[in-house]
C-alpha cells in the first residue's frame, strides 16, 4: 500500500521585500523549508511540531497545493502535488486557518453544503453529509444560526467539521484545539481518535506537547525549515535514553543559567518563564552526580531555588533538546 | 487509490456555478440595505445631469440634446447610461470584491483547497453579479422613468436586454483581468474607484462617445461597455447604432465575447500560479 504522504527533498524559498522607510526596499530571499523528506504511513496520526516560523504551515500549504515548492516533490494519496492538484485537493480534508475560512453570514449548514458542492457532492449528498458532520461535531443546536453569532470555540468546531465534508482518507489538522475549552478540546480529540480508528490518516500540528504525546504515533520536529527529528514518540524519547532531565523552579537569572551551561555533563539548559515562575530545565548524563554541582552553581549566582523536580524524559524535553526552547514559550510570543 | 478522484464533468462544474451563485445570493439577502442602494444609486446618478440640463437649457434642453445625440429624451438617455454603468461597474466590483474579501476573511485559501477550478467559482460569482445588477438596473430604470416622468416602455426592450447580456460576458472577462490585478496588488478600493471613473468616461455614461477627442474615441470603441450602452440606447431611444444596424454592433460584441473571457482566464491563471509559486494567497 502506498504511503498517503510522501515528501522528498521539499524546499521552499520566499522572495520578499525588506522595507526601508517609505520609498526604499531591498529584495530578500527567505528559506522557509530546506530539504524536508518523510513519509506518513497509512492509518497513523502523525504529529508535526515546531515553533512559530519553523515552516510547518508552509509545508502544509505545499501538501494541500496552496503553495508550489521551490524544489523537491511530494505525493498525496499517490497524486503529485504539482502535476495533479485537483486530485490531491479531492483526497484531503484540511483545517488550516481555524475559524477563518468560514462564511460568517451563512449558517453552519449552508457553509457545509457550499463546501460540499465545491467537492462535487450531489445536492442530496451535500445535505446528507452536512447532517452527518453536524451530528458528529455536536452542533445540532447551532446548525441553522449564522456563524457570526458563534463563539470562537464553536467556529473552531465548525472549521473542523468543514475538513470532514468530503470524507477524505487524509485529514490535515492545523492546531484544531486552539481556542477550545478543555472539555471541547477533549471531545475533539476523541473524534480525531474515532476517525483514525475508522481508517483515516491524520497529520496533526499542535503546540500542546501532551496532546501530541497522547495522540500521535509518530512525530516530526521542524525548526528553521529543517527536519530536526522524526520517529515514534517512544523512539524520540529513547534517543535521549542516556539523558536525564532535572527541572528547577525559583528565581533564576540569566547569569545563573550561563553558569549552569558551563557545568560538565550538561547537554542542554534552558530558562523559561511559566506562570510567573522561572523554570530551569537541564538535560544531563547523570543526574545523581550532577545535582550537587547544579545547586552550588545556582547558589553562587544568587538564584533562589524553590523546587527541584527530577523527571522522566517527555516529548517536551525532546523538543527542547532539538530546538533549544519550549513550544509553550514560543506560542506565548504570538 | 487513484481512480476515486478523477477530473469532474461539465455537469458537476455547472452545479458548482449554481451553488456559488446561490451562496452569494444567500449572503446578500442578509444585507438588505445593499439591495435598496443598488436601485437608488443609478436614479440619483442620472438625476444630477438631468437637473443640470434643465437648469442650463430650460425648456430647450431636449432640442439641444437631440441635435447632438439623436434623441430629445435626455432623461431616458441619462437613466440608461447610469443603469448600464451600474451593471458594468458592479461586475468589476463583484469580482474584485469577491477576491479581496475572501482573501481577507481566509475563505479564498479554503476555496483553493477544494478540487473545483477557480474559473467555475468565478463564473458563479459572475452569474450572481449578472442577476443582481441586471435586475436592479431594470427596476432602477423603470422606477427612475416613473419618478422623472418618462415612458419606460418605449423602443425595443428585448433588443436592449440582448445587448446587455451579450455585452456583459466580455465585461466579466475584463473583470477577471481586473481581479488578477487585485490578487497581485492586494488592493481593491483604490483600483475600483479608478476603474469606475475610467469606465464611466469611456462608455459615455452621460454623453455620446462621438464628442470625445479622436484618441479617447478610439479607446472608447475598444471597450465593450461602450457598444453595450450604445446598443441599449439605440434599441430604446433610436440614437443610432455605430454601424447603422443592430446586428453589426452585436457582432462586435460577439468578437469581444470570445476575446475578453479567454484573455481574462489566461491572465488570471498566470497570476494565480505566480502567487502559488511565491507568497501564496494567505498574505493580504
Amino acid at each position: 500500500m502506498t504511503n498517503p504522504v510522501r515528501i522528498s527533498n521539499i524546499s521552499k524559498t520566499y522572495h520578499t521585500l525588506q522595507r526601508k522607510g517609505i520609498f526604499k526596499s531591498v529584495k530578500r530571499d527567505v528559506q522557509a523549508l530546506e530539504d524536508i523528506s518523510f513519509d506518513v504511513r497509512p492509518g497513523e496520526i502523525f504529529g508535526l511540531l515546531g515553533p512559530n516560523g519553523a515552516g510547518k504551515t508552509t509545508l502544509i500549504k505545499i501538501l494541500t497545493t496552496l503553495l508550489l515548492p521551490s524544489g523537491g516533490e511530494a505525493w498525496i494519496n499517490g497524486y503529485h502535488v504539482e502535476r495533479q492538484p485537483n486530485q490531491v485537493r479531492a483526497s484531503v480534508g484540511c483545517m488550516l486557518m481555524g475559524e477563518r475560512g468560514l462564511y460568517w453570514k451563512l449558517t453552519a449548514r449552508e457553509n457545509l453544503e457550499y463546501f460540499g458542492a465545491l467537492y462535487h457532492l450531489s445536492p442530496a449528498d451535500r445535505k446528507r453529509r452536512a447532517n452527518q458532520v453536524i451530528e458528529l461535531i455536536g452542533i445540532q443546536d447551532l446548525a441553522d444560526r449564522a456563524v457570526e453569532t458563534y463563539s470562537s470555540g464553536q467556529k473552531m468546531k465548525l472549521a473542523f467539521g468543514k475538513a470532514l465534508i468530503n470524507d477524505a482518507p487524509l485529514l490535515v489538522l492545523d492546531e484544531p484545539t486552539n481556542t477550545l475549552d478543555v472539555p471541547s478540546a477533549s471531545e475533539l480529540r476523541a473524534i480525531v481518535r474515532r476517525l483514525n480508528a475508522e481508517g483515516k490518516t491524520i497529520i496533526y500540528t499542535t503546540h500542546i506537547m501532551t496532546e501530541a504525546e497522547t495522540l500521535c504515533e509518530r512525530v516530526a520536529i521542524i525548526d528553521h525549515g529543517k527536519l530536526l527529528a522524526l520517529g515514534s514518540v517512544p523512539e524520540l524519547k529513547a534517543s535521549m535514553q542516556q539523558s536525564q532531565v532535572t527541572r528547577v523552579e525559583g528565581v533564576i537569572s540569566q547569569k545563573a543559567l550561563n553558569s549552569v551551561q558551563l557545568l560538565p555533563m550538561v547537554e542542554q539548559a534552558t530558562l523559561t518563564n511559566v506562570n510567573s515562575h522561572n523554570l530551569l530545565t537541564v538535560v544531563t548524563q547523570n543526574e545523581r552526580q550532577f545535582l550537587p554541582g547544579l545547586i552550588e552553581a545556582l547558589s553562587i549566582s544568587g538564584a533562589v531555588i524553590q523546587k527541584i523536580i527530577p523527571q522522566e524524559v517527555t516529548l517536551e524535553d525532546v523538543f527542547i533538546a532539538k530546538t533549544g526552547r519550549t513550544l509553550a514559550e514560543d506560542t506565548a510570543k504570538r | 487509490m487513484q481512480s476515486g478522484y478523477a477530473v469532474h464533468s461539465l455537469q458537476a462544474n455547472l452545479s458548482v456555478v449554481l451553488a456559488s451563485t446561490w451562496m452569494r445570493l444567500l449572503t446578500i439577502s442578509r444585507y438588505k440595505g445593499q439591495l435598496i442602494s443598488d436601485i437608488v444609486v443609478p436614479i440619483v446618478m442620472a438625476s444630477m445631469p438631468i437637473l443640470l440640463g434643465r437648469a442650463t437649457a430650460g425648456d430647450q434642453a431636449g432640442q439641444i440634446f437631440e441635435a447632438r445625440t439623436g434623441t430629445a429624451n435626455y432623461v431616458a438617455y441619462m437613466l440608461i447610461g447610469s443603469s448600464v454603468f451600474t451593471i458594468v461597474s458592479s461586475s468589476f466590483w463583484h469580482i474584485a470584491n469577491w477576491l479581496r474579501w475572501e482573501m481577507q476573511t481566509g475563505t479564498l485559501e479554503a476555496l483553493y483547497m477544494t478540487p473545483t477550478g477557480r474559473v467555475w467559482i468565478a463564473a458563479g460569482t459572475a452569474l450572481y453579479s449578472m442577476l443582481r445588477s441586471t435586475l436592479s438596473a431594470f427596476v432602477s430604470y423603470f422606477a427612475g422613468s416613473l419618478i422623472l416622468g418618462v415612458n419606460p416602455f418605449q423602443g425595443e426592450l428585448l433588443m436592449a436586454l440582448v445587448f446587455i447580456l451579450v455585452g456583459l460576458l466580455p465585461v466579466y472577462g475584463m473583470a477577471l483581468i481586473f481581479g488578477a490585478v487585485v490578487l497581485k496588488l492586494k488592493e481593491a478600493n483604490a483600483l475600483i474607484n479608478l476603474m469606475q471613473w475610467l469606465v464611466s468616461f469611456l462608455m459615455g455614461v452621460y454623453f455620446p462617445v462621438a464628442i470625445l477627442p479622436p484618441f479617447f474615441r478610439f479607446l472608447a470603441l475598444a471597450f465593450p461597455p461602450t457598444w453595450m450602452t450604445n446598443g441599449v440606447r439605440s434599441a430604446l431611444l433610436g440614437v443610432g447604432y455605430f454601424f447603422g444596424v443592430w446586428y453589426k454592433d452585436l457582432a462586435v460584441l460577439w468578437v469581444f465575447l470570445f476575446i475578453a473571457p479567454l484573455a481574462g482566464y489566461f491572465i488570471f491563471t498566470r497570476v494565480e500560479t505566480a502567487m502559488r509559486r511565491n507568497e501564496g494567497l494567505g498574505q493580504f
